[in-house]
């Protein structure tokens, strides 16, 4: 978009009156004097005779006579106070020469003014000889924008949201280039600067308003704006959120990382509000600048070469909270992956988005929905599980989310032997709790049995004992499933229908009797087992009997010896 | 024929001497490799049947983890039932070459020297019960033992080789096997500790089984019928005629030659019958990355 040059709203009728007042003064000056209120009186010099004798509207330009004297204020003023010529530039634009005096007079500038500047301060003498050299900017906002580079001469540039020239503070190449950029003089205009002291008035942002309606863009609303003028562009205070959001808010803003990148930049206000960060915050709501640290305007440049280098950097940011949890993180093997250069592996905002952060596990549907983004294929296979399908359709309280097995922030490499000796005890944790699997009817003895048995006994073993070698005895999943852990007595793909064939995985010698081998997690009795059950019986009794027969024998023998026999 | 005398003469001056013979040699082998491998069978089999008590935690630890024990009962189950082989072939010897008596059956006369040892030791009667060689409590033992052996190398061998006993037997077979399994060597430990322990070295220090003698003090309390037996001159052993022995002893060492290499067979098959299970699970590689084409709101 072209953004048009901000024409200075001269009335037309002033500038006839001035003309007019030009043409008069030749007759009786002393008159017309008093007729313009605007020029003060010491400024008004008899110097209108000679652009007034120079009527043609349209000047030729003049040729450049660099031996000619340095032209003084007044010398400026006796053409430039009263005229109605005009410069025409390359590209065609015209401006008219004539300076309203008064104003100027009256400016931060002027000659009213503690440090008055003239003519020469901003239209320096080397390039400003008389008869003027011809422009040499080829068209009128490219002029603007010379003149402004004089403004930085002197003052140094404050920060301003706008894109300027590299000079001006906003510098934004891509913007410049395509010409939306924001020179000094848009603001402040030319001849009739005012102090900084009238920009903290409310009433400035009408000319904020002014500019923004004549190009389309949008303006944050006005209580925003002027906190902004007032606390943002004039001071160099730490920023505020509402500074923040007078450009974020906004939608439809990106920004370029320099491999191509483009990310929105635009923050959702209300979002950022209702997250966890947001009003509801425990400790208080969280500035932008509690996470985008040393962040003024304007930003200093990104040192990310991709949006996803930014987000890896930006992870520290939440440490300094969260230290338990970003601690937990940096054991994790999303943390493992990243340092081996895997720059798709989680980090914090990857789970908890970086600016509408929800409570984490509300609901708890939310959780496998989250690792889902990026292990989609594995969240398929829970949502057909027996866990799964509670969750997602009933929110069940009790199910295993992703988090109760592979952890929240110290996520552990699940493919290691540590995790396998230890996983019967992660299906304990659930299915030997009593009060928890008494709502399902599910037996709380399947740990127990499962210890008991040839396989749990020894995946016990080794986990309480070499806790890091593989086994290749079955635990929990090896019949159950790993995510796709469906009901055991699933009609289509239960374990039970299946038992053989779940058995010949590790055992593919198995025959069909071999299955009944496994116990079923039922503890022996006369209904599962009976066999087990009677030999157990049958050793209750002789162990017992026979441990008391030897013992009453010896301790009869123990009686005679004692006796001295 | 000189040879059998001279035994007889070594014999007739050690009963002179009060060592009274006890075991011949090849009841010594017996009892070492009995001895051996029931205590590595116990050592590497009880901590498998209390597995979370911390004396099996450290005993598996001590011996290089579960696994490692596991080969090594297997081992001493070899030890054992080359053992009862070997018991058998002795004991067959002893029975169709030397023709000698079954003196380990058990019959009504143990029942009364048992009812009267406790009578005695009670001091309900004043003389203890006149025992033979091998007394009340002797055979007791020796039967547990040899149903003992029997029950744990059958339910050893379904242990061992579950699949293919599987092919033979009912699959619930072989957890009870293993309950079996368990409490026979629970009762078999807490019997030879109790009654054999007790018996040879708390009662009194019994070095038979190593030296093949017996003093005159523990034969005339345990042994009291032998001690006059061989006090009053008879042989320990009955003597065979030289040339009946040998006769008998081709045809027995024929036959044991070839129950030996069956035996020995069937060990080597025992232990490379089946591969149970699988020694490593297969290796399967997922990419778990997949992220979603669409990302969620």
């Amino acid at each position: 978009m072209r953004r048009q040059k901000q024409t200075r709203q001269r009335p037309i009728a002033v500038l006839l009156v001035l003309a007019l007042a030009g043409l008069l003064a030749l007759a009786d000056a002393g008159r017309l004097r008093a007729e313009a209120p605007a020029a003060p009186a010491a400024l008004a010099v008899p110097g209108a005779v000679a652009p007034a004798a120079l009527s043609p509207r349209v000047l030729p330009l003049p040729q450049a006579q660099p031996t000619a004297h340095p032209p003084t204020d007044a010398g400026c003023r006796s053409c430039h106070g009263d005229t109605e010529a005009t410069v025409v530039f390359p590209s065609g634009e015209t401006l008219v020469v004539d300076v309203d005096l008064a104003a100027f007079d009256a400016s931060v500038h002027g000659a009213s003014a503690e440090n008055p500047i003239g003519c020469n301060g901003c239209h320096p003498p080397a390039t400003y000889q008389f008869p003027h050299p011809p422009v040499a900017e080829p068209d009128l906002r490219a002029y603007a924008l010379s003149r402004s580079e004089s403004c930085v001469r002197c003052h140094e540039p404050h920060t301003t949201a706008h894109p300027g020239p590299e000079w001006s503070g906003g510098f934004d190449p891509a913007a410049s280039a395509s010409g939306m950029s924001v020179v000094c003089t848009d603001c402040h205009g030319e001849h009739q600067v005012q102090p900084a002291a009238a920009w903290q008035q409310p009433a400035a942002t009408a000319v904020c308003a002014a500019c923004h309606t004549a190009a389309g863009i949008n303006l944050t609303d006005p209580t925003q704006l002027s906190l902004h003028i007032q606390f943002g562009l004039f001071s160099h205070r730490q920023v505020t959120t509402d500074f923040c959001m007078g450009c974020h808010g906004p939608p439809g803003k990106s920004m370029v990382f320099p491999n191509g990148d483009e990310v929105s930049i635009s923050i959702d206000g209300n979002a950022l509000h209702a997250s966890v960060h947001g009003l509801g915050n425990d400790w208080q709501e969280l500035a932008c600048t509690d996470c985008h640290q040393n962040y003024n305007y304007p930003h200093p440049p990104v040192e990310a070469a991709s949006a996803r280098e930014y987000t890896i950097e930006k992870t520290e940011l939440c440490g300094r909270c969260h230290e338990t949890q970003h601690e937990g993180q940096m054991d994790s093997v999303h943390a493992e992956a990243l340092a081996e250069g895997n720059l798709d592996a989680a980090t914090c905002v990857d789970c908890h988005t970086a600016h509408n952060t929800p409570v984490p596990d509300q609901p708890r549907s939310r959780i496998p929905q989250m690792c889902r983004q990026c292990h989609s294929t594995i969240f398929d296979d829970y949502a057909v599980s027996v866990h799964g399908q509670a969750l997602l359709n009933d929110e069940n309280p009790d199910v295993p989310t992703c988090i109760e097995c592979h952890g929240v922030h110290n996520i552990n490499d699940p493919t290691t032997a540590l995790f396998r000796n230890r996983s019967p005890e992660l299906c304990a944790s659930c299915h030997a709790n009593q009060e928890m699997m008494t709502h399902y009817d599910i037996s709380v003895d399947v740990f127990e049995t499962y210890v008991d048995d040839f396989h749990g006994t020894t995946v016990t073993l080794f986990q309480s004992n070499d806790p890091n070698t593989p086994t290749n005895k079955a635990v929990c999943y090896d019949c159950h499933g790993v995510h796709a852990i469906l009901a055991p007595d699933d009609p289509e793909a239960g374990i039970k229908e299946n038992l053989l064939v779940t058995c010949q995985q590790c055992h593919p010698d198995a025959t069909a009797n071999f299955p009944d081998a496994w116990t079923g997690h039922h503890r022996p009795s006369l209904r599962d087992n009976p066999l087990m059950f009677l030999v157990n019986i049958f050793y209750a009794i002789v162990i017992p009997s026979t441990v008391a027969f030897l013992g009453f024998l010896v301790a009869t023998d123990i009686y005679r010896k004692a006796r001295g026999r | 024929m000189n040879k059998e005398m001279d035994e007889i003469t070594l014999e007739r001056r050690a009963i002179a001497r009060g060592e009274y013979p006890r075991f011949r040699l090849m009841a010594r082998i017996e009892h070492m490799l009995l001895l051996t491998s029931f205590t590595i069978l116990c050592l590497t089999g009880l901590p498998q049947k209390f597995p979370f008590s911390p004396l099996s935690q450290g005993l598996i630890a001590l011996l290089g983890g579960i696994e490692t024990v596991r080969l090594i009962h297997r081992w001493a189950a070899v030890v054992l039932i080359l053992g009862s082989v070997y018991h058998l072939l002795t004991s067959s010897y002893r029975l169709f070459v030397r023709h000698e008596r079954m003196r380990m059956l058990p019959d009504i006369k143990d029942a009364y020297d048992l009812r009267d040892t406790v009578t005695y030791n009670l001091g309900l009667q004043d003389t203890p019960p006149k025992m033979r060689k091998f007394n009340f409590g002797e055979k007791f033992e020796y039967w547990a033992v040899v149903w003992g052996t029997g029950v744990m190398i059958i339910t050893g061998f379904i242990l061992w080789n579950p699949i293919n006993a599987a092919r033979l037997i009912p699959g619930s077979f072989i957890p009870a096997a293993l309950e079996a399994h368990g409490w026979e060597a629970v009762l078999a430990a807490a019997s030879i500790v109790i009654w054999h322990l007790y018996n040879v070295l708390v009662k009194h220090r019994n070095k038979s089984m190593f030296t093949g003698m017996l003093g005159q003090h523990i034969m005339e309390e345990e042994h009291a019928l032998e001690l006059e037996r061989l006090e009053r001159g008879n042989p320990a052993y009955p003597v065979v005629p030289p040339e009946a022995l040998r006769r008998r002893q081709r045809v027995f060492f024929a036959v044991a030659a070839v129950v030996a290499v069956l035996s020995l067979a069937f060990v080597i098959w025992l232990f490379t019958f089946e591969s149970t299970a699988i020694t490593t699970l297969p290796e399967a590689t997922r990419n778990v990355f997949v992220p979603l084409a669409t990302p969620l709101p």
